[in-house]
């Protein structure tokens, strides 16, 4: 790993050179509410390096919402079967990305291409991509990273990690891949306080987050615990599932969340495309088992269920940290009020409340 | 990926979503962060509706019926044949079903085929009637035939008073408004006779006696009034009309309201202090499913009017409909009542409904027209089948194409320009933002190439063409244009020359405005159970249920909701609480049958708390249940109304 210098009026240079072998994504603002999205660019010069944190989960380019996976065609007549691996994975560059969201897409990785099993079609879109991380100098008013060890600077998984320092980049480089693109730009290497002068930004940006979400930090190794050992009372459950509206936003926007539908469609011109699209734990279908059993029918067990596979142990065994980021997301999408970092005050509340008595 | 603006197209609320556009084709949606009603947050069927959009299971081509099937034509073919068809009939002989679903555009133009083209005045939606009373009383009442308050304005109300159905399950994110107003402090009341979510997020759930809402409201009423409690400034500034309806209340018994309401006097006296005491105070119900009859939403504006909560900030009787562009549609005169800008049709602008049509024994229709709707099939299938001519337009195949001569396909709304406008009069622009399939067209342009071949030009070469006339033919759009719409989250009417940016709520100060009492003469007639049959039903609608579920039957995760519900109750169910089922027997799923004096069905049991002993909730999510059981038993289910009927469970 070397450490460059990028200047900021060459960070343009940077997203055009990408543009050549990638389809470009990052940070761009929304046309009338000026809000952050996380979106395809035709434009370098769109793209928002400094803007927050974006609404949607850059997991939709490597795990998109809707993703044909193979296509069939049958012919009755041979009783033959044509299978097809459709090959509609292009490379990709994602820009900008935050340290969560790279958190994030490394738990899809655990997920996807774990030992046991590998994902054919997500190994596709992870090859041929590149990454360029940004360190969050600031943090924004729904983040708790810090408490889920997932920020504000990302640690792997990168090309290129760039940290906002003055009038310009420090450029980090993560991978081969990463130092042909420093080379092609000809960058000059940073000087030997850039280590130094990383860690002091990095340092600013935790001491400036919100109170809240540094005192949680404490806690949510504690209601790890507890959901781990179960102790959480049904009541907290219930108050947690009647807000639900089932509505499944927290899984589609989380970066951690992996879950998958399958379903056959039938196309116009006869071929059968398979298509993988999200689902969601808050859904009762999601859970039905052949034979009619459900294991998780009412509505706060499957809420359950959720705050189990983020914050318990068995399933931070598997994604070897928690499965919650700290990107907040969950929190603004939410119809309810059980983003997770209210679900971690209603579970402290809890424990307070027993330790009281 | 390429994420597109745009409007849910789903409920009465509007939430504003994001298209992911990919290789020219709908590959997902994202909620719209900022989108001022629905504020980043979309529910189950917005999550999804890239997968309705995406579909390929729709009407690719024109289709003419020959010899008993549908042979694919040309466009000009379709529609030549079905204008010379047309033409054979008086406009007395031809109705026309319009979609609430359909862009205002589509609507407007619909209308003005019938009316001037055909020259039949029988156009209507199917399922309007909660919508249609709701905004007579409001337009006789207050000048403004829809909500009078605005759901941007939800987490200003100090007090929230939801009547009726289940808003948390049919308008989802008005549902989580509600939420977040409570946990913000606001005074969340539900006034229901079966715990639903929205009653359990509430501060207080008055749980009603079936059929009891009416009694409740003109109790609460009647100790506004008459104690002293209303608002006196407001009232004799503001309103005229409050001696008739206090004269109509002081006939009425307070004990005997109480009683039928199935409520104790504290409560009700307690509702009445807090709504004349709250800064602020909004209604909501429900104007299409499980909505409310026209009495009850008189006896609640009169209410709300009384306790001077109309008019300000966080204030406001509102009805949410429970399709995308029920409020639209009536703003362009897709209506018998109403013609466009809501002028009162009168004489032999004087339409029928469709449904009236239909339903006539017996009738002088003779054909139908028929835009991308799936109601009326059930009830009325033999009618329609016996129909001389029925031409479909509609993006999406149903059981009337089954029935109809001529099919015409029509672009979805991610597929043309178009505007929609939701529950809180929010007229909101959908660009098209992928191509349709080749040869497909919006629906207008259908309309507008059938009118040529009766000889009578259209001018329009888009869409907004289209919203410049609407603008001149309805005075509340008449500052709306597409570049305004364009440049925001859309324009709220009355959008007018003294209203250029649209208008949140009521606007009082208008000149001429006085708000008058809608001298509610309600019936309090209530079903009451007997001895043959001694438990009250209450029907409503299933959560995937979604009309007559053809849209959602093409998504994939709702659809699977749908079959999971399906798979556990196949015939469906009865919600029983737990103490009537030990009484009678029946254990959870236990099939039973539910006797009425008109009819009866076969149905699982489902244990629930939510339902009070005596009472029994059955959600219909099975088409049988309508023409088998609940027709037989009279229900106004049909009407999109809460209905009560008394029955009794059998055990098989």
């Amino acid at each position: 790993m070397i450490v460059y210098i990028l200047p900021k009026n060459q960070a343009r240079a940077l997203a055009a050179a990408l543009a050549e072998g990638y389809e470009l994504y990052g940070p761009v603002l929304h046309g009338i509410s000026g809000e952050p999205l996380f979106d395809r660019i035709g434009d370098p010069d769109a793209i928002r390096l400094d803007a927050a944190i974006p609404y949607n989960p850059p997991k939709t380019v490597v795990f998109p919402q809707a993703e044909r996976i193979l296509s069939y065609r049958y012919d009755r007549e041979t009783r033959q079967a044509e299978i097809v691996r459709d090959d509609l994975v292009r490379p990709k560059a994602l820009v900008g990305l935050r340290a969560c969201d790279l958190a994030g897409l490394l738990c899809l990785d655990r997920f996807y291409l774990g030992q046991e099993y590998v994902d054919e079609v997500y190994r596709d879109h992870r090859k041929k991509m590149f990454i360029v991380a940004n360190t969050c100098v600031r943090p924004f008013p729904q983040c708790f990273c810090v408490c889920t060890d997932s920020g504000p600077a990302a640690r792997e998984g990168y090309d290129v990690a760039l940290t906002a320092v003055g009038d310009h980049y420090l450029f980090e480089t993560g991978s081969e891949k990463g130092e042909a693109l420093a080379r092609r730009l000809g960058l000059k290497e940073a000087g030997p306080d850039a280590d130094a002068v990383k860690k002091k930004t990095v340092d600013a940006s935790i001491a400036s987050f919100d109170a809240a979400a540094t005192e949680n930090k404490a806690w949510i190794s504690r209601v790890m615990n507890r959901i781990t050992t179960g102790f959480i009372g049904n009541d907290v459950w219930e108050y947690i599932g009647d807000q639900c509206f089932e509505c499944g936003a927290c899984s589609f926007v989380c970066p951690t969340c992996s879950c998958f539908n399958i379903e056959d469609l039938a196309a116009r011109d006869g071929r059968t495309g398979r298509t993988r699209s999200w689902d969601s734990c808050s859904y009762e279908g999601y859970t039905r088992m052949a034979g009619e059993h459900n294991p998780r029918r009412p509505v706060e067990d499957r809420r359950n269920k959720r705050f189990f596979c983020k914050l318990s142990y068995s399933q931070s065994k598997k994604y070897l940290r928690p499965g919650c980021v700290g990107c907040g997301r969950c929190v603004r999408v939410c119809p309810g009020d059980i983003g997770m970092s209210n679900v971690v005050t209603y579970i402290r509340r809890e424990i307070t409340k027993a330790g009281a008595k | 990926m390429s994420t597109l603006t745009g409007v849910c197209t789903f409920c009465g609320t509007g939430c504003g979503h994001l298209l992911n556009v990919e290789d020219g084709a709908v590959r997902g949606v994202f909620a719209s962060p900022g989108h001022p009603v629905s504020r980043g947050r979309l529910c189950v069927r917005g999550w999804h509706i890239h997968e309705l959009l995406a579909t390929e299971e729709r009407i690719a081509a024109p289709a003419i019926r020959r010899n008993g099937r549908l042979e694919r034509v040309s466009f000009d073919e379709a529609v030549a044949f079905a204008a010379e068809r047309l033409g054979r009939f008086s406009g007395d002989e031809i109705a026309f079903l319009a979609s609430p679903r359909a862009s205002n555009e589509d609507n407007y133009l619909l209308a003005k085929l019938a009316r001037t083209v055909f020259r039949s005045p029988h156009i209507g939606l199917a399922s309007d009637q909660g919508h249609g009373d709701a905004a007579e009383v409001l337009l006789e009442g207050a000048g403004m035939p829809a909500m009078l308050g605005a759901l941007t304005e939800i987490r200003r109300a100090k007090l929230i008073l939801v009547v009726g159905a289940d808003i948390a399950k049919l308008n989802p994110i008005i549902g989580s408004e509600l939420h977040r107003a409570a946990r913000g402090g606001a005074d969340l009341i539900t006034l229901s006779s079966r715990r639903t979510q929205i009653a359990k997020l509430s501060g207080a759930h008055l749980w009603l006696k079936p059929g009891g809402l009416r009694h409740a409201l003109a109790a609460a009423a009647k100790i506004l009034v008459e104690r002293g409690w209303r608002n006196e400034a407001f009232v004799r500034d503001r309103t005229e009309g409050l001696e008739d309806f206090a004269r109509c209340l002081s006939g009425l018994d307070l004990e005997a309201l109480a009683a039928a309401a199935g409520l104790t006097m504290v409560e009700i006296e307690d509702l009445a202090r807090r709504l004349s005491r709250a800064p602020s105070a909004m209604a909501f119900f429900s104007s299409g499913i499980s909505g409310l009859d026209r009495a009850s939403v008189a006896l609640l504006y009169d209410l709300f009017l009384a306790a001077g909560q109309v008019g300000r900030e966080g204030c406001g009787v509102n009805p949410v409909p429970g399709i995308c562009n029920i409020v639209g549609s009536y703003d362009v005169g897709a209506s018998p009542r109403f013609l466009a800008g809501h002028r009162r049709a009168e004489g032999s602008e004087a339409g029928r409904t469709p449904r009236e049509l239909l339903a006539a024994e017996p009738t002088t229709l003779k054909a139908l027209v028929v835009a991308d709707r799936d109601e009326e099939i059930v009830r009325h299938a033999a009618r329609i089948k016996g129909l001389e001519f029925v031409l479909y337009i509609g993006a999406y195949d149903n059981p009337f194409t089954d029935f109809a001569h001529v099919v015409l396909p029509a672009a979805t709304p991610a597929e043309a320009d178009g505007t929609y406008t939701n529950a809180e009069r929010r007229i909101q622009l959908n660009r098209k933002r992928v191509e349709p399939p080749a040869g497909v067209l919006p629906a207008w342009r259908a309309c507008a190439a059938i009118a040529a071949k009766r000889g009578v030009s259209w001018d329009y070469s888009s869409a907004e063409d289209v919203m410049a006339e609407i603008a001149g033919a309805v005075p509340a759009y008449a500052a709306v244009t597409y570049p305004k719409l364009e440049k925001s989250f859309g324009l709220q009417w009355p959008c007018d020359a003294r209203h250029e940016s649209g208008t949140v709520r009521l606007p009082l100060e208008d000149p001429g405005r006085r708000l008058k009492f809608a001298a509610a003469r309600a019936d309090f007639a209530a079903p009451s159970p007997s001895e043959a049959f001694p438990l009250l039903l209450m029907a409503g609608k299933a959560t995937y249920f979604w009309h007559r579920n053809n849209i959602m039957k093409k998504t994939h995760i709702p659809k699977r909701e749908y079959n999971a519900l399906l798979l556990l109750y196949p015939r469906g169910f009865v919600e029983v609480n737990p103490a009537d089922a030990k009484t009678l027997g029946v254990r959870d799923r236990a099939s039973v049958n539910v006797v009425a004096a008109g009819g009866s069905m076969r149905v699982s049991v489902r244990l629930s708390g939510d339902v009070k002993p005596g009472t029994v909730y059955v959600p219909y999510f099975i088409e049988d249940m309508v023409p088998g059981f609940l027709n037989a038993a009279g229900a106004a289910i049909d009407e999109d109304q809460d209905s009560v009927i008394p029955v009794r469970i059998e055990k098989v």
